[in-house]
């Protein structure tokens, strides 16, 4: 299977506690290190939030999903809490299965989250 | 006009030369096509040809205004055997004046050649491999306007046959890199692999392993290998990634999981042993870290069967075919991804194979396919299947997912590797001595 859907990554500060990341199109080898230089670009304080919006990723592969778990470990370096908002189902299922539901808070959509985490 | 000497040796290297332009297509395409008819318009004549000399034969590549046929004869007869005698263009005002011009079957035959001018077809080695030809049904003389025109069309021959050679040259090359890279991942995928499981009492062990691209190296793992005791360990994984960085993560992470289980064997410690070699392998580099899924067991004969206590890292669950029908789920849940988490949880769940039985390990290339209706073939999906194909041992097992994988078809997106375990329904082996076990 081919994937070249591109990605796109959109970056909004939601609040001044909460900034929101909205991920869209193919993660993966190819492009995870766009989504890395983007993480780079977001200063979190303590007590800040992050949400990484995933709900029009089309695909994630292993390598998207390290910069994944970087994200939610950059976060806690910073005493900042993360939330990975949107993931469709089969995605969830994966994520169950590497034990990363015990890792990520995660919400149906970007607004459960942003409320979450305010 | 007389024929030049020919110096053997050099024209043994012209015919090569002329058999490596003949051997790359078919006469009779666009562009030699076009120089025909060109040199017939430049010349107001009414035939055309361009022709290469082999050995023994001159052989047609393109002809306007008359039969490929009647375009190609025997060397010793023909008139555009002559071009190639010399540099520079060679003209016939009247093949009838001429006694060697005149045995050519074109001049004693159809359509009847009067006025005959070729330019010689020079390639980069300097072998002239043939010619562009004009010829008349009347005798005539042919202008310097012409003749240089006639050069230059042999000029383009020239250089649209180097063109193709070397363009088949890079084909052939490419094609050579191709199948060197395929070794290579092919030698590479089989250091990776056991080259077999090891005997191991009472158990039936089978394994494969089903790549889905030929010349890329997928990161899947799996082996089977003697403990302490009459203990016995096995593992299978999948690292994160492909390539050549894969396949040193892969070498890295089977050594680490037998040097573990030989210091500790006990499942979670294995894991958490690769975890912590893993971080270490990381630290300082800015790369994505390397990580794993994997599954670690320990073997241990119990009557007639054995216990198994399986670890899981991040792994899909492993399946338990019953003797008696049925399939479960064997998944110590909650376990973690290994080498790329803080502190990451491993979890070990124990089973019993009883005679009859069979334990699958996979890797998510096979529950990650796609089924007909674009879902995900999933852990369930797998199950389902294999409860109802009912596979009698581990080899039957392996049948099983083959068909299986073969039936997915391009819903594969992924290697996947299957280690299977099975203790014979009914068995004939001796009965265990187990001093070490309870």
């Amino acid at each position: 299977m081919r994937h070249d859907h591109g990605l796109t990554i959109t970056h909004r500060s939601h609040s001044t506690r909460v900034q929101v990341l909205v991920v869209a199109g193919d993660l993966d080898h190819h492009t995870a290190p766009r989504l890395r230089e983007a993480l780079d670009g977001v200063r979190l304080e303590r007590g800040a939030g992050l949400v990484i919006d995933l709900s029009a990723l089309t695909f994630c592969d292993s390598t998207g999903i390290s910069v994944l778990v970087a994200a939610h470990q950059y976060a806690q370096n910073a005493g900042a809490v993360l939330a990975l908002a949107g993931l469709d189902a089969d995605l969830a299922h994966v994520f169950r299965i590497m034990g990363l539901d015990r890792l990520f808070s995660s919400y149906d959509d970007a607004e459960k989250a942003i409320a979450a985490l305010q | 006009m007389k024929e030049p000497d020919i110096d053997s040796a050099d024209e043994a290297r012209r015919v090569a030369a002329v058999n490596r332009y003949l051997s790359l297509d078919a006469p009779g395409d666009g562009a030699l096509d076009r120089v025909t008819s060109l040199a017939a318009r430049i010349f107001h004549a009414p035939i055309a040809t361009v022709t290469v000399v082999d050995d023994e034969w001159v052989r047609c590549r393109a002809a306007y205004g008359l039969p490929t046929r009647l375009c190609q004869g025997r060397r010793a007869t023909s008139l555009c055997a002559r071009a190639i005698g010399h540099d520079g263009v060679s003209v016939v005002p009247d093949t009838l004046a001429d006694p060697h011009a005149a045995a050519d079957p074109m001049v004693s035959g159809e359509p009847g050649v009067r006025f005959y001018a070729a330019a010689p077809i020079v390639a980069s080695g300097g072998h002239r491999l043939g010619s562009v030809n004009v010829m008349d049904t009347r005798p005539r003389q042919a202008g310097v306007e012409e003749l240089d025109a006639l050069q230059d069309l042999a000029a383009m021959v020239t250089g649209e046959l180097e063109l193709r050679l070397a363009a088949a040259r890079t084909v052939a090359t490419e094609r050579e890199l191709r199948a060197g890279a395929e070794r290579l991942a092919r030698t590479l995928q089989r250091t990776l692999l056991p080259p077999a499981l090891p005997q191991v009492p009472g158990l039936r062990a089978a394994a494969a392993y089903h790549p889905f691209s030929a010349d890329e190296v997928g990161g899947d793992f799996y082996d089977l290998f003697p403990l302490d005791g009459n203990r016995w360990g096995f593992f299978l994984g999948d690292v994160c990634g492909k390539g050549a960085d894969a396949a040193a993560l892969t070498s890295l992470v089977r050594y680490t999981l037998r040097a573990a289980a030989v210091y500790d064997p006990d499942p979670c410690t294995v894991l958490a042993n690769l975890d912590a070699v893993l971080h270490q392998e990381h630290a300082g580099s800015q790369g994505p870290p390397p990580y794993c899924t994997a599954v670690f067991g320990v073997l241990e004969p119990d009557g007639d069967g054995f216990t198994v206590t399986l670890a899981g890292g991040g792994h899909p669950p492993a399946l338990a075919v019953r003797a008696a029908g049925g399939v479960e789920t064997v998944h110590p849940e909650g376990g973690q991804l290994i080498g790329i988490l803080r502190d990451p949880h491993f979890a070990q769940v124990g089973t019993r194979l009883n005679a009859g039985d069979a334990l699958l390990l996979y890797t998510d290339g096979l529950t990650e396919a796609r089924t007909g209706t674009g879902a995900m073939l999933d852990g369930e999906g797998l199950a389902a299947y294999l409860a109802a194909a009912a596979p009698a041992d581990a080899d039957d097992l392996l049948v099983s997912v083959h068909k299986l994988i073969a039936s997915l078809g391009e819903g594969v997106s992924d290697d996947t590797a299957v280690l299977a375990l099975s203790v014979p329904a009914r068995s004939t082996a001796a009965p265990f001595r187990s001093p070490g076990a309870t």
